[in-house]
């Protein structure tokens, strides 16, 4: 029997599921070091998954042996159990297994149609557009609208419309493109995708969509940074503010008021601190949090892999 | 030799200011300059088809239209970025999400509070 490690890691799913996400969600210190908090979220996001599955799996294959290898190994191998196998192992026998299969699938379903929308709008924009943007890899899409996005994927693409192009000037321009150059440079999009999928997965877990929206708003905070670092000019953390704001208000005419979901107030927040930033965050806060992540990491996969307590 | 990607916007351009059905052949004139196989027109048109960029009618020869316009297509691709379906929102990194014009007026507010001697504001709009 192996209660103890299925209760603890029962806790630990339990805690990863609500308190720690919403936690983290509220903190102040990610919007000041938004790269750690990036780290933070996956391994919260991955020993969540773990630990919820493992203590279903442990629990479910108990009575064929004291660690879960081994009880791995003669329920595969279709060894007898050495205990009474009752109903309620059967039941979270069946219940780990659904779980992995609907956050595997639902990751493997949200990559192919995320993969297929992307191949859509690729599709779209070599028949409209004409490369010629202001930057060598830039494409320029006719439309008063001030928008600019990238598509990333093996072949990016890094698009702004005329409108933007007409809104600023050369400088905030800059900005805008070294912005989305680090979404593309740091594979932003891999580090969302886990999030976009459970959101779907898992939509009675409200945390689910904190998260999403957590690693989603860190994201953006995370290339204003880098943007940050690769620009010149007296005062490049106000050029990108005022290119967010010009970008924000030439396209507020599409949004009816009140829909602020989308954003959820989340570009006050980058303006706010590329305005008025806050001080890093101190090596040894920014250890500990690193520290915790790794944590979290080890803690689910050594009490699967380790004897049970008994 | 011309990339394929190429070539189809090269049909589409011929399709979209011809104003009326094209048959392969009449493309095949009509981008002569390239000295294209009627095979390789074919091929093209089956990609453009795929794609949803072209349709045929039943005549013999077929004859081909674009089934939108450029325009068309631009706004489509921008309804689709600007558009609030979240499932598509993973599918690109935009610079900076849809806000509404009360949000817009106070991050217009946030600039002005922090505005430093000699910088530039955003242009009104």
């Amino acid at each position: 029997m192996l209660p103890a490690t299925a209760v603890a890691l029962g806790v630990l799913a339990a805690l990863l599921a609500w308190p720690v996400p919403v936690a983290l969600a509220r903190a102040g210190w990610p919007r000041r070091d938004p790269l750690t908090a990036l780290l933070c979220w996956q391994a919260i996001g991955l020993a969540g998954g773990l630990s919820m599955i493992g203590a279903l799996l442990v629990h479910g294959l108990a009575p064929w042996g004291h660690s879960l290898p081994e009880a791995w190994w003669r329920w595969v191998t279709r060894e007898p159990a050495q205990e009474a196998v009752r109903g309620d192992h059967w039941v979270a026998q069946t219940l780990a297994a659904v779980l992995a299969l609907e956050l595997l699938g639902v990751l493997l379903l949200s990559s192919v149609r995320t993969a297929r929308t992307r191949r859509r709008h690729r599709e779209l924009l070599e028949l409209v557009v004409r490369p010629g943007g202001p930057a060598g890899e830039t494409l320029l899409l006719e439309h008063p609208a001030p928008v600019a996005f990238c598509i990333p994927g093996a072949r990016p693409l890094l698009v702004l419309s005329s409108g933007m192009l007409a809104e600023l000037d050369d400088a905030q321009l800059a900005a805008v493109i070294a912005h989305e150059r680090a979404h593309l440079a740091e594979r932003h999009h891999l580090l969302l995708l886990p999030f976009v999928a459970w959101r779907a997965a898992l939509p009675v877990l409200p945390a689910a969509g904190r998260a999403h929206d957590a690693v989603r708003d860190l994201v953006e905070m995370r290339a204003d940074d880098v943007a940050l670092g690769s620009l010149s000019g007296p005062d490049p953390r106000r050029t990108l503010a005022v290119a967010i704001v010009a970008a924000a208000g030439g396209s507020s005419g599409q949004v009816p008021d009140g829909a602020l979901a989308i954003t959820g107030g989340s570009v006050a927040v980058r303006v706010r601190r590329l305005l008025a930033p806050a001080d890093p965050l101190p090596p040894g806060a920014r250890g500990a949090a690193l520290a915790g992540a790794v944590a979290l990491l080890l803690v689910p996969t050594l009490l699967l892999l380790l004897p049970a307590v008994a | 030799m011309a990339s394929l990607g190429e070539l189809e916007r090269a049909v589409m351009d011929r399709l979209w200011s011809a104003g009326g059905a094209l048959s392969a052949a009449d493309l095949r004139d009509g981008l002569a300059d390239r000295g294209l196989a009627l095979t390789t027109v074919h091929t093209v048109l089956t990609r453009l088809e795929q794609k949803g960029f072209v349709v045929h009618d039943e005549e013999r020869p077929r004859r081909f239209t674009a089934r939108a316009s450029r325009e068309e297509h631009a706004a489509e691709l921008m309804r689709e970025v600007l558009g609030q379906a979240g499932n598509r929102q993973a599918a690109l990194a935009r610079f900076v999400g849809s806000v509404s014009a009360d949000e817009v007026g106070m991050l217009r507010q946030l600039l002005a509070e922090h505005a430093g001697a000699g910088v530039d504001e955003p242009p009104a709009g």
